[in-house]
C-alpha cells in the first residue's frame, strides 16, 4: 500500500500552478496531472475518486504510443522533485546555453520536455524511465561522443547520478528553463498533427481478438474446472480485455457467485437490491444453466421501469440538473422537471443514444410536434443564472450563459473542455477561441421560456376535432350576422353617421404589462387586455403607455367580462368578483423628465358592492384592506372614473404608468382590464370610450372626408359592437374559444422564439449577434462570429455548411442547434465517432467503477488515454451499428466474464496493475447516495413506486431519490452527504467521501429510524431471532448471516430487549428489532456493491 | 487484517484514508485559525475606517464625471455626502474611527487595515461569491474549503470549517449555501452551517429512545459485524476507514453541543461579550461558540453580520445612519470582546481576525427621505487582526474622497492569497485538478501576497 507524502503540496501540482496551466508556458513541459496520481492512488475512497476525475499518463505516452511503468506515476512525482531541487540548476548551468539558450546545438533543445524527448539531430536524447538506454546518459558519462558537457570537464558522480535518477523517473519538467518561453506553435491553427490525436479520429475498425484456443482468459488455479479458454466462441469484450491482460501477464479473475451476481446486477441496473425471492429464482436458473440465466436476468431488469430511473440520476449528474436558477434568488424553476423525466422515459425507451443527444440540443427543431422532444431542451437550461442584473452586467451574464451551455454540450457529448478556449486558444487541445465563439454562436438567440405544452397531443385530438367542428356553425352565424350588419352599417354612414359626443375617451394601448405574481395579457381587438397565466395571491398590475394627448384630465378603468372567467368575470376569484384595493397613477413627459405622481381627485364607478369598504372611494386610500368590489354584478361589465387633481399636460404628450393593486383578498384581480384617458374636458362615465384609431377616424369623418376602406374597417368593427345581436353572437363563440381542449403543463425549455424568462435584469435576454471576444471580455469584441463547429472534427475549415439546417420559412427557430446536433451525431464526418466513444465510456464506467478512458468528460490532452483503445472503439462501432441503443450494450457487458469476475483480493493483481487498467479484476465500489437511500426504502417496504411528476424536497418522501426536486440553494442533506455533487457544472463521476455526516444520518437520522423500524416489522414476520436475523441478512444484503453474525446480532438483541424491558415499554422487543435493523443499514455489506 | 487502532492514530495509515486528516502547512504558517466577521451587505468605507476629511469639505457638491452605473440605482445618484458619524483618533497608531465602534477604537492598534481593496462586481451574489470563493460566477470552492483541503482538520470530534449566519430572521446572505460550498472540491470540504435556530448539525442528537448505552451497543454491534466481512476485500482500507467515520460521529455528538455551548462561560465573559444585552447577544454568542471552537482546533469560522434583503443587512440604501448605527451596535461589543479574549488567553498569536464586507459604499449619497449610499466595488477596507499582522497598521489607500482605492490596490485574489499565506499555505501552488485545469483559489492571472501587513 502506497502512503504519501504528506509534508508540502508540490504534490498536487504537475506543471504550472495556476488554473490554466498552459497560460504562460503551453504544453512544453511534464504531463500537468501526474502528481495527482501519485497523492490519491490509494485505496482510500475518496483517493479512488480523485483518480476517476483526474487521472492523466503523461504525454509522452499519448503522442509515442510507448508502454508506461505501472508506476510510472509515482516515479513523475519524484522526478519533479529531483527536476527542481538538481536537475533544472544543472541543465540551466551546463547545457540550456548551447541547447536551446543562445543556440540550439545539434537541434537539441532541451528548455522544454518536449524539445527533449524529441531529440535533435543525431535522434533520440532520452529514453523517459530508463536511463540506462538513454544516449545522453553516455555522453555525460564520457563513454559515447559527443562527450558533455562540450569541451568541459566531466560532471560530478553525484550530479550524474541525479540525471539517472530523473530520467528513471520519466524526465519530468515543472517548468520551462527559459522563463516566458513561448509555447511550441500557435494552437490558432489546427493542424494534421492535432487531428491524430486518439479521440479525434475515426473510430479504428477492429476486430475481435482471435487467438489459440490454448490462451487461457481466466486464472487456471482455483478454478481450473471453469476456466475459459479464449476462442472463436468467447466473449468480445473478454477477448479485447485478454490482450491487454496478456501484456501484464494477467488473466481475468474467477466469476462471482450467483447471490453477488444478482445483487450486483439489480443494484447496477435498478440501484435497488434483489428480494430474497428474485436471488432464488436467479440462483435456481444458475445452476441450469447461467449464462442464460443471466441473459434472462438482465432482459428483465432492463424492461423494468426501475431501470430509467437509476441510469437517468448518473445522466442529471452530467447535465448538471436542476430546478432552481441559484445566486441570489434562487427561484424555482417552474416545469423544469419535465427534463428529468424526459430522461427517465428516454432511457426506458431506449431511445437511440443520438437521438436522445439531439433533442437535448434542439428537440423544438427536430420533433416541433413532440412534447417529450421540448422537454428535452431542459437540458441546455439547466444551469445556474443570476436574476438580479446590473446594468454593467447584462451582456457578461449572457455570455456566461452561453458559455454554460456550451461548456457542458462539449463536457457531456464530447467529453471536451471546450469552455477552456473561452479567453485563449485552448492551452493542451486543438480549440483555438475562435472556435469557441463561433461555436457559441449556436446559442445566441436561445434561451429558457416556461411554455405551455399538450403533453398528450394524441389523446387530446380527438376532443379538439370535435371542438373545432362544433365551432365553425357559431363563427358562421356570426359571420353571417356581420354581413347584414354591414348593409345597415352603410346606412348608418350615408345618413350622416350619428357622432359621439365631442369628448370621448381615448383607449390606451400598453407599451410594457407587468404582473407581480405572474399574470400574462392578451389585447384584445377593444383594446382590453385578457389576463391569464398565474392567478396568484395578490397581484399588483403595472400598465404603461403613451398617449399623444394633452391636458388630460382622467383616467377611466373598465373591468370587462370575459367568458373564460369564473362566471363570466370581470374579476378573476372564484365568483368572478374583483377588488382593487389601490389605483396609482404616474406621468411623464413622452420625451423623458422626472416622473410624477398624479393626484386623484375623486372616483365614481358604475356599481359599488357596498357603500363602506367595497367602494369606488376605497381604492385611493392607503388601506389595502378596503377597495372597490362588484359581487354580484357578474358577467356584467364595469367601470370607473378617477377625476385628475390637476390635468397631465406635456407638450407632445405623456407616458402614464398605472399601478393597479388588488390586496383586499387572494385572487381578486381584474380578468380583463382596459384603461382609456380623456383630455379637455371633466371625465364621465356616460361619455364614450373610442379606441384610438376610431377616434382617428371620427376626426376624418368630422373634416368631411371620405373614408377608405381601412377607416371603414376599423369603424364598423367599433359599430358592431352597439348591436345587441352581434355581442350575443360574439359572446358564444368566444364562450366557445374559452373552453378549448387543451391538457397542457407548464414546461421549461430552451429553445428560440417564445418568451425569454425575464428576472430582475437591468438589459436584454440576449443580444442578435454573439461576438469574438478577446481574453472573453466583452469589452474587447473582434467581429460577429458565424456559426462553425470545432475544426479538429471537420473534414476542412469551412466545412461547417454540410450540417447546417434551414429552417421552414416563418419558423421560431434558427436551425443552429438542430446544425450543432447533425454535427455532433455525424459518425461520418462529423463528431460521432467520440460521441459514440464518450457514452460507451460513461456506460462502462457506471458498470465496473471506472471508464475505459478514466476522465469521462476529458478526453483531451490533459485527459487519461484509453486504457484499452480497441475496445473502446469497437464498443463506440457496436453502438453505432445497433442504431445507437444502449441497453444492448448493457447486456453486452453484464454477459461478459468481466463483468461477472469476482471481487477477491487480489495482491498480486494490485501490485501489477494498481489501478485496475486492465479491468482483470473487480474493485467495491460504495453505492450512490440515491442507491443506499432507495436500498433502506426498499428493504424496509415503505418505498412508493409513483413515477414522475414534480418532485419534493422532503426528506419524509418514500418515492425514489431521483424524484427529490434539486433546489440549489436548498440541496437534500442526505443526497450531498453522500457526494451528491452540486448542479453547477457537468460531473461525469462522483467522489466517493467517508464522511461523519453520513454516520450520523444513519446513527440518528428520523427517517433511517422510521425505515428501521419497518424494516423491523417485516422481519417480525418470522418467528423467532434467529429466523428474524436470517431474514434480514437475506432481505438487506442476499445473502444468509453468517454463524458469528448471527451469534453476535442474537445477543444484542437480546440485550437490548431487556433494556427496554427494565425500563418498562411495553415494546421492548420491536425496539430492540429496530435497532438491529437500523445496524444493518450500516453494514458496509449494505453500502458497498458486493 | 487492519487493526482498527492503526486508524485511530491520525498521523499515521489513517492520514493516508481520512481526506480530513491534519496536514503540515509547507510554508511558515503565522496563524492556525481564522474567524471571520463578515459584514453582509457592504459596509461603507467612509463610515466605519477610511476618515477622509476631503469628503466633509466637498459635501453638497456633484461628483464631476462620475459613473451613474456604479451603484445599483443609476436613477437615484445624489451629491457627496459627509460622513454623518463623529470621527476621534484613536491608540498609539492614532488611527482615526468613526463614532460607530466606541468598543472596538480600543483595539485599533491590535488591527491591520487594508483601505485599497476592490472587487470585480457592484451586485451582491457575485460579489459575495466573489469574496469566498475568487469568482463572480457561481459555483466554485470557498477560502474555508481550500483552506481545509489544503491543511485538514486538526480536531478529530468537530467540523473544520464552520459558518454562523444571521439568527435573527433576517435571511442568509444573497446565494445562501454556495458562499460556504466546495463547489468542485469534493463536498467534505464544504463549510459546516450552524442553524441559527434548532439544532445547529443535521441527526446530531440521539433520538430519544437510544441511551447513550443502546447507542454504544448498537455501535459495538456495528463494528463487529463490519469487522467480520473486512478481511480480503479488495477495498479494506477504505472499509475501515467508513467504520472508524461512525466513532468520530459518536465522538462529534459530544463534542460539538459541548463546543457551542456558552451557557457555562463564566458571568463576566458573559457581559464581557455583550451576552446580557439584547442588541448584540446574538452576535455575542457566535462570537463566543467561535473563540471556544478555535480553541477545539476549528480551523475556518465565518461569522455574518446581517441577514439578506437590504435593511436586513448592512446594505444601506437608504437611512445610512439607522442601518449603520444598528449593525454596528450589533457586532462592536463582541467583537471586541472577542480580540480581547483571544488575546488573554494567548490564542490572537495564532488567530486571525478579518471583518470585511463583499464591497465598500459610493461616497455620493443615494437620494431619499434618509439618504443612503449605493455599492461601490471600487474601494473598501478590510481590517485584519492577530495571527502575526502587524498592529495600528495602515495600508493603501483611495482616493481623497474614498471613491476609488488608488494607491497599493488589493484585489480579492490577493486577499485570498495573503489569507493562505497567513496560514502556511503558497496560493501559487495550493490546487485542484478539474476539467483539466490545475484550479486555484486565486485563479490565473498572478496575485500578490500582501506581506506588508506581517510583524
Amino acid at each position: 500500500m502506497m502512503v504519501p507524502p504528506l509534508q508540502g503540496f508540490d504534490r498536487f501540482v504537475g506543471g504550472d500552478p495556476g488554473r490554466c496551466p498552459g497560460l504562460v508556458w503551453g504544453r512544453a513541459f511534464g504531463p500537468p496531472s501526474v502528481a495527482v496520481v501519485k497523492v490519491f492512488d490509494t485505496p482510500a475512497s475518496l483517493g479512488r475518486v480523485f483518480v476517476l476525475a483526474s487521472l492523466c499518463v503523461s504525454i509522452f505516452a499519448a503522442a509515442h504510443g510507448a508502454p508506461l511503468p505501472p508506476d510510472h506515476a509515482e516515479r513523475m512525482t519524484k522526478g519533479l522533485e529531483i527536476f527542481r531541487t538538481d536537475v533544472a540548476p544543472l541543465l540551466k548551468e551546463h547545457c540550456v546555453r548551447c541547447h536551446g539558450g543562445e543556440k540550439t546545438k545539434g537541434d537539441l533543445d532541451l528548455v522544454t520536455r518536449d524539445g527533449f524527448l524529441k531529440g535533435g539531430a543525431d535522434g533520440v536524447a532520452v529514453v523517459p524511465f530508463s536511463a540506462a538506454e538513454s544516449k545522453v546518459m553516455k555522453m555525460l558519462r564520457h563513454e559515447e561522443e559527443p562527450y558533455m558537457p562540450e569541451k568541459k570537464p566531466r560532471l560530478p558522480d553525484a550530479a550524474i547520478a541525479k540525471f539517472t535518477a530523473w530520467i528513471d523517473a520519466g524526465a519530468p519538467y515543472s517548468e520551462p528553463l527559459i522563463e516566458g518561453r513561448k509555447p511550441a506553435r500557435d494552437r490558432s491553427v489546427v493542424t494534421a498533427e492535432d487531428r491524430k490525436w486518439w479521440a479525434f479520429l475515426p473510430l479504428a475498425k477492429v476486430a475481435v481478438p482471435q487467438r489459440e484456443a490454448d490462451t487461457p482468459v481466466r486464472s487456471a488455479d482455483a478454478t481450473a474446472d471453469k476456466s475459459v479458454r479464449l476462442t472463436s466462441s468467447s466473449h468480445p469484450i473478454d477477448a479485447f480485455l485478454a490482450v491487454k491482460a496478456a501484456e501484464k501477464k494477467l488473466t481475468l479473475a474467477a466469476p462471482a457467485d450467483a447471490a453477488t451476481l444478482v445483487r450486483r446486477a439489480y443494484l447496477t441496473l435498478h440501484g435497488i437490491p434483489p428480494t430474497p425471492e428474485q436471488v432464488g429464482v436467479f440462483e435456481a436458473e444458475s445452476i441450469r444453466d447461467p449464462q442464460s440465466a443471466m441473459r434472462n436476468l438482465v432482459d428483465t431488469l432492463l424492461a423494468s421501469p426501475r431501470y430509467g430511473e437509476r441510469w437517468a440520476r448518473h445522466w442529471l449528474d452530467v447535465a448538471r440538473f436542476a430546478e432552481s436558477s441559484g445566486f441570489e434568488h434562487d427561484y424555482d424553476r417552474e416545469g423544469a422537471f419535465h427534463f428529468r423525466d424526459f430522461v427517465i422515459r428516454a432511457l426506458n425507451d431506449d431511445m437511440p443514444y443520438d437521438e436522445f443527444v439531439r433533442w437535448q440540443l434542439a428537440g423544438d427543431e427536430f420533433a416541433p410536434g413532440n412534447p417529450l422532444a421540448l422537454m428535452a431542451t431542459g437540458f441546455l437550461g439547466a444551469g445556474v443564472f443570476p436574476t438580479q442584473i446590473t446594468a454593467n452586467e447584462v451582456e457578461r451574464t449572457r455570455y456566461d450563459a452561453m458559455d454554460d451551455m456550451l461548456s457542458t454540450t462539449s463536457a457531456a457529448f464530447l467529453g471536451l473542455t471546450v469552455g477552456c478556449a473561452r479567453c485563449h486558444d485552448h492551452k493542451y487541445d486543438p480549440i483555438p477561441t475562435q472556435d469557441y465563439y463561433r461555436m457559441l454562436s449556436t446559442f445566441t438567440t436561445t434561451t429558457r421560456s416556461v411554455i405551455d405544452l399538450d403533453v398528450n397531443p394524441e389523446q387530446n385530438a380527438p376532443k379538439l376535432r370535435e371542438w373545432t367542428a362544433k365551432r365553425e356553425p357559431l363563427a358562421a352565424e356570426l359571420a353571417r350576422h356581420e354581413k347584414e350588419l354591414r348593409g345597415k352599417f352603410d346606412g348608418w354612414l350615408a345618413s350622416g353617421a350619428e357622432m359621439p359626443k365631442s369628448a370621448t375617451w381615448s383607449v390606451l394601448t400598453f407599451s410594457e404589462t407587468k404582473s407581480q405574481a405572474g399574470a400574462t395579457f392578451t389585447r384584445l381587438d377593444d383594446g382590453s387586455y385578457l389576463a391569464g397565466g398565474t392567478n396568484g395571491g395578490q397581484d399588483t398590475y403595472t400598465f404603461t403607455a403613451g398617449t399623444p394627448l394633452r391636458r388630460i384630465t382622467g383616467l377611466r378603468l373598465d373591468a370587462l367580462a370575459h367568458p373564460s372567467m369564473h362566471k363570466g368575470g370581470p374579476g378573476r376569484a372564484d365568483n368572478g368578483n374583483f377588488a382593487l384595493s389601490k389605483i396609482r397613477v404616474f406621468a411623464k413627459a413622452t420625451g423623458g423628465g422626472a416622473e410624477t405622481e398624479v393626484k386623484l381627485a375623486k372616483a365614481v364607478a358604475d356599481f359599488e358592492q357596498n357603500k363602506a369598504s367595497l367602494r369606488i372611494a376605497s381604492s385611493l386610500d392607503d388601506n389595502a384592506k378596503t377597495g372597490w368590489a362588484i359581487d354580484p354584478q357578474f358577467g356584467k361589465d364595469h367601470s370607473a372614473v378617477f377625476t385628475f387633481a390637476a390635468p397631465v399636460d406635456f407638450e407632445g404628450g405623456a407616458s402614464l404608468r398605472v399601478v393597479l393593486e388588488f390586496a383586499v383578498n387572494k385572487q381578486h384581480s381584474i380578468g380583463r382590464p382596459r384603461l382609456s384617458v380623456i383630455a379637455d374636458t371633466e371625465p364621465r362615465l356616460d361619455a364614450e370610450s373610442l379606441p384610438g384609431p376610431v377616434a382617428a377616424v371620427f376626426d376624418a369623418l368630422r373634416k368631411r372626408n371620405v373614408l377608405d376602406d381601412k377607416q371603414s374597417g376599423t369603424l364598423f368593427d367599433w359599430w358592431k359592437r352597439r348591436d345587441a345581436g352581434w355581442l350575443a353572437l360574439d359572446a358564444k363563440l368566444a364562450k366557445h374559444d374559452a373552453a378549448k381542449p387543451a391538457n397542457t403543463v407548464k414546461v421549461l425549455v430552451c429553445a428560440e422564439g417564445y418568451k425569454p424568462l425575464t428576472m430582475h435584469s437591468q438589459g436584454a435576454n440576449f443580444f442578435a449577434n454573439t461576438h469574438i471576444l478577446k481574453r472573453g471580455n466583452t469589452e474587447l469584441k473582434d467581429g460577429v462570429a458565424a456559426q462553425r463547429f470545432l475544426q479538429v472534427l471537420m473534414p476542412s475549415e469551412d466545412a461547417a455548411k454540410q450540417w447546417a439546417w434551414a429552417p421552414p420559412q416563418g419558423a421560431q427557430f434558427s436551425g443552429r442547434r438542430r446544425s450543432l446536433a447533425n454535427w455532433i451525431t455525424d459518425t461520418e464526418r462529423g463528431a460521432g465517432a467520440l460521441a459514440a466513444r464518450v457514452i460507451v465510456n460513461r456506460v462502462w464506467q457506471h458498470h465496473f467503477g471506472r471508464g475505459l478512458v478514466a476522465t469521462p468528460n476529458d478526453f483531451g490532452r490533459t485527459g487519461a488515454p484509453p486504457s484499452n483503445p480497441e475496445l473502446l472503439d469497437w464498443l463506440a462501432g457496436e453502438l453505432i451499428r445497433g442504431g445507437w441503443k444502449l441497453k444492448p450494450l448493457h447486456k453486452l457487458i453484464m454477459t461478459s466474464s468481466a463483468w461477472q469476475q469476482n471481487s477477491v483480493r487480489d495482491a498480486a493483481k494490485e501490485t501489477a496493475d494498481p489501478v485496475n487498467d486492465t479491468f482483470t479484476r473487480r474493485v467495491p465500489q460504495r453505492l450512490e447516495g440515491e442507491a443506499i437511500r432507495d436500498s433502506m426504502l426498499s428493504v424496509s417496504g415503505l418505498l412508493e413506486a409513483t413515477m414522475f411528476g414534480p418532485g419534493t424536497k422532503d426528506e419524509r418522501s418514500k418515492r425514489r431519490s431521483i424524484y427529490f426536486t434539486v433546489k440549489r440553494s436548498q440541496l437534500i442533506g442526505s443526497m450531498v452527504a453522500f457526494d451528491q455533487p452540486e448542479p453547477l457544472a457537468s460531473q461525469g463521476a462522483r467522489p466517493t467521501t467517508t464522511v461523519t455526516p453520513q454516520a450520523l444520518m444513519l446513527m440518528n437520522g428520523p427517517q433511517v429510524r422510521e425505515w428501521a423500524e419497518a424494516f423491523a416489522a417485516r422481519m417480525e414476520k418470522e418467528t423467532g431471532d434467529d429466523a428474524r436475523i436470517a431474514q434480514a441478512y437475506r432481505i438487506a444484503i442476499g445473502r444468509p448471516a453468517r454463524s458469528e453474525e448471527a451469534k453476535a446480532a442474537r445477543a444484542f438483541i437480546a440485550a437490548q430487549t431487556a433494556s427496554y424491558t427494565a425500563e418498562g415499554k411495553p415494546n421492548a422487543a420491536h425496539i430492540a428489532l429496530a435497532d438491529f435493523a437500523q445496524v444493518m443499514f450500516g453494514l458496509n455489506d449494505f453500502a458497498y456493491l458486493e | 487484517m487492519l487493526a482498527l487502532a492503526a486508524l485511530l492514530d491520525r498521523t499515521g495509515l489513517a492520514a493516508s484514508l481520512n481526506p480530513l486528516a491534519p496536514k503540515a502547512p509547507p510554508l511558515r504558517a503565522r496563524a492556525k485559525s481564522i474567524i471571520w466577521i463578515f459584514a453582509n451587505g457592504g459596509p461603507s468605507q467612509v463610515d466605519t475606517w477610511d476618515y477622509k476629511p476631503e469628503l466633509a469639505k466637498r459635501d453638497g457638491q456633484p461628483l464631476e464625471g462620475f459613473d451613474a452605473k456604479t451603484g445599483f440605482f443609476p436613477a437615484s445618484v445624489g451629491p457627496l455626502m459627509k460622513s454623518p458619524f463623529e470621527w476621534q483618533q484613536h491608540g498609539k497608531s492614532c488611527t482615526w474611527t468613526s463614532g460607530l465602534f466606541p468598543h472596538l477604537s480600543q483595539h485599533v492598534d491590535k488591527m491591520a487595515f487594508i483601505h485599497s481593496c476592490w472587487t470585480k462586481s457592484n451586485n451582491h451574489s457575485p460579489a459575495l461569491f466573489m469574496m469566498n470563493t475568487g469568482e463572480t460566477r457561481m459555483g466554485y470552492p470557498c477560502v474555508g474549503s481550500w483552506v481545509t483541503y489544503g491543511l485538514g482538520s486538526v480536531s478529530d470530534s468537530l467540523p473544520s470549517f464552520v459558518v454562523m449566519s444571521d439568527p435573527k430572521n433576517r435571511g442568509l446572505p444573497k446565494g445562501t449555501a454556495l458562499n460556504w460550498g466546495a463547489g468542485f472540491l469534493p463536498s467534505v470540504y464544504q463549510g459546516t452551517w450552524l442553524r441559527p435556530q434548532g439544532e445547529p448539525i443535521d441527526n446530531l442528537k440521539r433520538l430519544s429512545n437510544l441511551t447513550d448505552e443502546r447507542q454504544r451497543a448498537q455501535l459495538d454491534l456495528l463494528a463487529k459485524l463490519n469487522h467480520a466481512s473486512l478481511g480480503g476485500s479488495a477495498v479494506e482500507s477504505e472499509l475501515a476507514a467508513r467504520i472508524e467515520s461512525f466513532e468520530l460521529a459518536y465522538r462529534m455528538q459530544t463534542a460539538a453541543p459541548e463546543a457551542f455551548d456558552v451557557s457555562k462561560e463564566p458571568e463576566h465573559m458573559k457581559k464581557l461579550y455583550g451576552l446580557d444585552q439584547p442588541h448584540c447577544a446574538h452576535i455575542a454568542s457566535q462570537c463566543m461558540m467561535a473563540r471556544r471552537m478555535v480553541e477545539r482546533g476549528v480551523r475556518f469560522v465565518q461569522i455574518y453580520s446581517g441577514g439578506m434583503e437590504n435593511q436586513q443587512s448592512w446594505d444601506c440604501h437608504a437611512d445610512l445612519v439607522g442601518n449603520h448605527t444598528g449593525f454596528a451596535s450589533e457586532t462592536d461589543q463582541p467583537v471586541a470582546a472577542l480580540l480581547a479574549d483571544l488575546e488573554q488567553r494567548g490564542l490572537l498569536n495564532d488567530t486571525l481576525v478579518i471583518w470585511g464586507g463583499e464591497f465598500g459604499r459610493l461616497p455620493v449619497s443615494q437620494k431619499g427621505g434618509k439618504p443612503g449610499r449605493d455599492h461601490n466595488p471600487h474601494a473598501f477596507t478590510v481590517w485584519l487582526a492577530g495571527g502575526g499582522v502587524k498592529g495600528g497598521f495602515h495600508y493603501g489607500e483611495t482616493d481623497e474622497i474614498g471613491h476609488k482605492a488608488v494607491v497599493d490596490r488589493v484585489g480579492v485574489h490577493d486577499l485570498h492569497a495573503t489569507l493562505l499565506y497567513a496560514l502556511g499555505l503558497d496560493h501559487e501552488k495550493l490546487t485542484f485538478k478539474f476539467q483539466g485545469l490545475d484550479q486555484r483559489l486565486t485563479g490565473v492571472e498572478k496575485s500578490r501576497v500582501v506581506q506588508e501587513i506581517f510583524a
